[in-house]
């Protein structure tokens, strides 16, 4: 086997089958499955599937509550439709509160139409369903007598459209973008994720050599390039590891959503092109950052310093985020292209501008190219720099020493 | 023919000179001693011949050349700065730095086995390297250096933290080394074991040469007009004699500069004194030592 592949998975094993690794493996999914179940318990406790008593004495709702021609529309809009139930009285409206056959019950009363007041009672806070399913009732009631196109319109809701400048590109307002739709957005964001977290075991798997004092022993064994080359890949496995695991978990809770019925998992058409984009960007930009770290963590003295350092790459992967606002205005603007391009920006702005238009190929490659001459160019450094700066302890490393030019 | 071989190499950090002007030969199947006080410019003298530092002028051949990746497996190193990896089982972490020499893995599992048995290791070989003593993290250091059976290896302070018993397992494996004809480059403080193993040394101070060459011809240069005696009788009265000192067992009679020691041998022939060693006082290389230090160059 290579030396470069044997340092990679010495790398890989030493810190993937460690209880540490595994704990940050699962540590992720599981707050995140933590956060959303607690959305949805929350949501749910929220809700009441409970029947609605009603007391309607203005008259104005009809006897099916729902008028009959929208009856389709209404079952739409509502995934779980609660039961309305009249009551002629008031006290009989009581009477099956306190035995617990419904939740609550509204009261219209005679002079509603000039008041537009009306009474709810309850021995518990009703649901929000009950609320929202009630006033949507009341609202289309109202509107009896007027054209049937009038109260179909407003028993749809509001319903339009976004669609990019250029044309190419659609979101249903109503619904909002779709998880698909998002995709390139999401593998950019879990890119950006993946590098800030891995950037610690790339500080690490400098240190520690530091720290054991292997250095010395590696330099005479096998050439810088090789360590570093090794030690970069496996830093990469390891992310690529956390990766895969976490996109298992997150394809697990699509299917779940989607078994439960989640109304925005239901469309998962995406555009590949654009995902292949954003990995083939992603890729190469997380060895750019990943083989900088390591130049970083060879050149300075501490690791903190080390971390004051990497902040400012870090920040830089956050620009697009700041400036979305232009993409919006004009995903094709001269800024959009300059930041599709630039290594350490092109991730995140590729990602964004995905949402908005289909970034052009020819900038895709552009951007690739860029990203690769990147990456092996700090690759070099960063075996440079580990070369003259790791066994220099206490001093920090000169930049003309770095490139040579001393 | 020479394992190493430097010309005139030079080396400085901000101004400062660690080695200047260094010249010296390693030959084949020698074990050379690389001798100098603390930061008299060893470690950075060892560094330029691995290529761990670039030399600022002159030239280093190493394993008859430039030294290059394909002759990293031809050397064992063991710095000054000890490394092994601390969180990782001492087996693994020596299997993983022969591995890194180009060694397939099972024939490096059987040597390795060997090697610890040797040094009474073999039970600590599941234990994390942090888990073991300083001699015995020593002792594993000592197992990496050599476990890819090099043709040259360079040693720095090979012997400390070893306990005696420990000092006598690695200076037999030197002794085997050597006799298998592999080179030895050792730097250390301990003298008397530089006496006991080393071919020719370099003694080096401020970066520089101070005393180079084979050791027994050193020490006869650094001999005094003196002999060491160990006699039953009476030699107060033997002329040429110009102070008597004791000397463990015997005594060391320091000549003027007329007499000879085969003048005393005759002399106490003569009187009938019983003798029971008679040699030329040599001095120690500790002697030599601190006289070159203290007193500046001198080139056997």
């Amino acid at each position: 086997m290579h030396k470069l592949w044997r340092v990679a998975v010495y790398e890989y094993r030493r810190n993937v089958f460690k209880k540490s690794f595994i704990l940050t493996l699962l540590s992720l999914p599981c707050t995140i499955a933590f956060t959303i179940g607690l959305g949805f318990f929350m949501e749910s406790r929220q809700d009441n599937r409970r029947p609605v008593g009603v007391v309607d004495q203005a008259g104005v709702l009809s006897a099916a509550f729902i008028p009959t021609d929208i009856v389709s529309v209404w079952a739409v809009e509502h995934d779980e439709p609660l039961e309305f139930i009249a009551f002629q009285t008031n006290e009989m409206a009581r009477l099956a509160l306190e035995a617990n056959e419904i939740q609550a019950y509204f009261i219209l009363p005679e002079h509603y139409m000039s008041t537009r007041q009306l009474e709810v009672v309850y021995l518990q806070e009703p649901g929000e369903n009950a609320w929202g399913q009630f006033y949507d009732i009341l609202r289309l009631n109202l509107l009896n007598g007027q054209s049937p196109e009038t109260v179909y319109r407003a028993a749809s809701g509001v319903d339009f459209i976004v669609r990019s400048i250029d044309g190419k590109r659609e979101v249903p307002a109503a619904s909002g973008p779709t998880f698909g739709l998002l995709m390139p957005l999401f593998i950019a964001m879990a890119f950006l994720f993946m590098l800030l977290m891995s950037s610690g075991y790339t500080m690490s798997a400098v240190a520690d050599e530091k720290e054991n004092r292997t250095v010395e022993v590696l330099v005479t064994s096998i050439s810088s390039m090789q360590l570093i080359g090794g030690k970069i890949l496996g830093v990469v496995a390891i992310s690529l590891t956390m990766l895969f695991a976490w996109t298992g978990v997150v394809i697990l809770g699509i299917f779940i959503g989607r078994q439960a019925g989640v109304g925005w998992f239901s469309n998962l058409s995406m555009d590949w092109r654009a995902v292949i984009a954003v990995v083939a960007i992603g890729i190469p930009a997380y060895v750019l950052v990943t083989a900088l770290m390591t130049a970083i963590g060879a050149m300075v003295t501490t690791t903190q310093e080390g971390q004051s350092v990497s902040g400012i790459f870090f920040a830089l992967h956050f620009v697009p985020m700041y400036i979305s606002w232009s993409f919006l205005n004009d995903p094709h603007s001269s800024l959009a292209v300059l930041l599709s391009v630039l290594p350490i920006t092109s991730l995140m702005t590729v990602g964004m501008r995905n949402l908005f238009t289909i970034v052009p190929t020819w900038q895709v490659i552009i951007s690739v190219v860029i990203q690769i001459m990147c990456a092996l160019g700090a690759i070099w450094l960063a075996s440079r720099a580990f070369h003259f700066g790791i066994l220099r302890y206490g001093q920090r490393l000169n930049i003309r020493r770095l490139l040579g030019l001393d | 023919m020479q394992t190493v071989e430097v010309k005139h190499i030079s080396k400085s950090y901000n101004n400062t000179h660690a080695v200047e002007d260094l010249s010296f030969e390693v030959e084949q199947g020698e074990i050379f001693g690389l001798l100098g006080p603390n930061g008299a410019g060893k470690t950075t003298t060892i560094r330029l011949m691995l290529n761990i530092f670039k030399p600022d002028s002159g030239t280093i051949s190493i394993l008859d050349g430039p030294m290059i990746e394909a002759k990293k497996a031809r050397i064992g190193y063991m710095p000054e700065e000890r490394g092994l990896y601390q969180d990782v089982l001492l087996e693994r972490c020596l299997l993983y730095l022969a591995s890194l020499k180009g060694i397939p893995e099972r024939e490096t599992r059987t040597r390795l086995g060997e090697y610890l048995e040797r040094f009474e290791l073999a039970e600590h070989k599941g234990k994390k390297v942090k888990e073991l003593s300083k001699g015995m993290q020593q002792k594993a250091q000592i197992i990496s250096t050599i476990l890819h059976q090099p043709e040259l290896i360079v040693v720095d302070e090979p012997f400390t933290a070893l306990d005696p018993l420990n000092v006598q397992i690695v200076k037999d494996l030197m002794i085997e080394l050597h006799q298998r004809g592999v080179t030895i480059v050792m730097s250390t403080h301990q003298m008397h074991l530089v006496e006991e193993l080393c071919d020719r040394i370099l003694l080096i101070d401020q970066g520089r040469n101070v005393l180079y060459g084979a050791l027994d011809e050193i020490r006869q240069h650094f001999s005094g007009h003196a002999v060491l005696v160990h006699a039953q009788g009476d030699l107060r009265n033997i002329q040429g004699v110009r102070e008597i000192l004791p000397h463990n067992n015997a005594v060391k009679l320091v000549l003027d500069d007329r007499t000879m020691p085969q003048d005393v041998f005759k002399a106490l022939a003569a009187s009938g004194t019983k003798v029971n060693m008679f040699e030329i006082a040599l001095p120690s290389l500790d002697e030599i030592f601190i006289q070159v230090v203290e007193g500046g160059e001198m080139h056997a």
